[in-house]
């Protein structure tokens, strides 16, 4: 429909459409009278909408709930058909101890690195909040690593950790004199690795979303409250960061959400290193792709699938009652 | 009044200046560890194997060499991951800013029943980790013939739910009567589209875009399930491949570490202050 050619046409004077309108009684009755406001917008819920919310169906509801119903069948890659078992994929899961082990690594993820970086977030976004020369510069030293893609990160991160005096991270640990560490090969260190990793790839991300935040909340009120002999430390206390709680409470979600499902640098950590095997470290999401895409086995991956969503369905739940409590 | 205006204007400034070295010293020192591991990736492709696998490494290479550079195409072809990196994220960003726009102005304007139950499940999906639910997608791209195509690779990229549900918040702020105007000129409601709402929700369409195209660049699980020969590889995939082929050359790896890098590197300069911003505003919308 070109715009301008209908300029000024709203009432149709032909008589052709006139007798056009008359027979199309039943959809005019739903549509609207052609040409009429209300007729547009149906045409554009038809046109455009409801395509769109098709295709949002398609791709996001419906899988999560076929999710479910594949968690309860054997379905393989390997096999066409597929049978209902029931629970027994759930309670193959509660023996299964390479899952243990991925919900551990996964929580243990989870509680040390959304901690981190919430609070060295919000603190590094408080420091930047001072109206300073060089603020662009500081955001793009702590955005960079947020903005490069996680391979190559997780890349360079593998090759400061590499074993023996290769790495960057064992040359400076022994010029101030401490001992190398094994970063990749004892899975108990692989995750700090991983971790650490982690944090600097992302804090960037909720520096930026801090800064902005603060700075949406007058600089004046803080400023008035130090004039009115409130120390800096308690202007930021009592006055910025309550009004920032809702944007803590995303900022924590999100972390979290992101966290529960980490992959990449679990994923890249533990391809093609020469260490053996068992010192691979393995998470919900690495879980999910080693069972289902690897194996083939979809039912059973599709179990371990639906308890990450559940999980995270329920960590964000916890995180609103908690931060939403007045 | 003056006097007081003298004293906080000769007092503070004297002993926030002191504090204000320290605050950008700290900022300065974080911000270069920061960036630290990105130099040395970046100065260590310029450095000759025998200078890489040193008991003394330095920052600065002695010699500069392009060798570690000029042996990537002989072992993988980067060219051919950034064209595809490039149509990915180009075709499901013209999907995501298309389908955005138009659900994020029918949910901010139009009234309907059953609307905001809708606008729910947009929101409760951005919640949900697409982790969680890659196998079913597959299933779906594996049904319709997609594995390893570009079709495969885009399709579940283009419905953004944070791009209509952040749309449909900044498109509210568009008045009314300016939207009922052009309807009573006779515009069609993709003239209403085009001629009021892109250009008065620009910066946010453009941070939506923004935001999508850094997404795609960096996905990995899903073109890592999809795309299964060389040609279909994403830099991301192909830079992996490449580092386990390799994984004993440190220089060609940082190399072919660094050409991955830039692409986006270039990206965030030149749109630094729209990605920030947009980023940002995501976290605004508090989801």
């Amino acid at each position: 429909m070109a715009f301008g050619a209908k300029r000024g046409t709203r009432q149709p004077v032909e008589p052709g459409a006139a007798a056009a309108r008359a027979t199309a009684g039943p959809l005019n009755r739903i549509l609207g009278p052609a040409g009429s406001i209300r007729r547009e917008k149906s045409k554009f819920l038809l046109i455009a909408f409801i395509p769109v919310m098709a295709l949002f169906w398609i791709i996001r509801v419906i899988p999560i709930m076929w999710l479910l119903g594949l968690s309860f069948g054997n379905y393989s890659l390997k096999r066409v058909s597929s049978v209902f078992v029931g629970m027994r994929n759930y309670s193959r899961l509660l023996s299964d101890d390479q899952f243990i082990l991925a919900i551990k690594n996964t929580l243990e993820f989870v509680i040390i690195s959304v901690p981190v970086v919430i609070i060295l977030g919000m603190l590094f976004a408080l420091l930047m909040n001072r109206k300073l020369r060089f603020e662009g510069a500081y955001q793009t030293f702590f955005f960079l690593p947020f903005i490069i893609s996680t391979v190559p990160a997780a890349i360079i991160f593998k090759w400061i950790y590499a074993p023996g005096t290769v790495g960057l991270a064992n040359y400076l640990l022994t010029i101030v004199g401490l001992p190398r560490v094994a970063w990749l090969s004892n899975p108990k260190i692989t995750i700090l690795a991983v971790i650490i990793l982690y944090v600097w790839k992302n804090l960037g991300y909720y520096v930026v979303v801090f800064l902005v935040g603060l700075k949406n909340i007058a600089q004046e009120l803080r400023e008035a409250a130090q004039v009115d002999g409130a120390s800096l430390w308690q202007a930021t206390w009592s006055i910025e960061l309550p009004l920032m709680r809702p944007l803590i409470l995303f900022g924590t979600v999100y972390a979290t959400i992101s966290a529960m499902a980490v992959f990449t640098v679990v994923y890249v950590m533990s391809q093609g290193t020469d260490v053996s095997a068992g010192t691979q470290i393995t998470v919900l999401a690495t879980e999910i792709y080693q069972e289902g895409f690897v194996y083939g086995n979809m039912g059973y991956a599709s179990a371990v699938a639906a308890v990450l969503f559940v999980i995270s369905l329920l960590a964000v739940l916890i995180q609103f009652r908690a931060l939403n409590r007045e | 009044m003056s006097t007081n205006a003298m004293r906080t204007s000769v007092h503070v400034p004297s002993r926030m200046r002191w504090g204000r070295v320290v605050l950008n010293l700290v900022l300065l020192v974080s911000g270069l560890v920061m960036l630290f591991p990105l130099v040395w990736a970046v100065t260590t492709s310029f450095k000759p194997s025998i200078e890489i696998v040193t008991l003394a490494p330095t920052i600065i290479p002695h010699t500069w060499t392009l060798e570690n550079y000029v042996k990537i195409p002989n072992v993988a072809p980067f060219l051919r991951f950034f064209l595809n990196s490039l149509i990915i994220s180009g075709i499901s960003t013209v999907f995501v800013i298309g389908g955005s726009t138009s659900a994020g102005y029918v949910f901010a304007k139009y009234h309907f029943r059953g609307r905001d139950a809708l606008l729910v499940m947009v929101i409760a999906t951005i919640i949900i980790p697409m982790e969680s639910y890659v196998i079913p997608l597959f299933l779906t791209i594996k049904t319709l013939g997609w594995v390893n195509s570009y079709a495969g690779i885009i399709y579940p990229t283009i419905i953004m739910s944070t791009g209509i549900f952040f749309l449909r918040q900044s498109i509210l702020t568009v008045p009314d009567e300016l939207i009922d105007a052009a309807r009573i000129d006779g515009s069609s409601e993709f003239g209403v589209l085009r001629n009021v709402i892109f250009p008065t929700s620009s910066s946010a369409i453009a941070a939506i875009a923004i935001v999508n195209w850094v997404f795609t660049w960096s996905l990995f699980l899903w073109p890592l399930i999809v795309a299964s020969s060389t040609n279909m590889f994403t830099m991301e995939i192909g830079l992996m491949f490449f580092q386990r082929e390799y994984i004993t050359d440190y220089g060609g790896t940082m190399a072919a570490t660094v050409v991955t890098m830039i692409p986006i590197v270039i990206f965030f300069l030149i749109f630094r202050r729209s990605i920030i911003e947009g980023i940002a505003m995501q976290g605004m919308s508090g989801v």
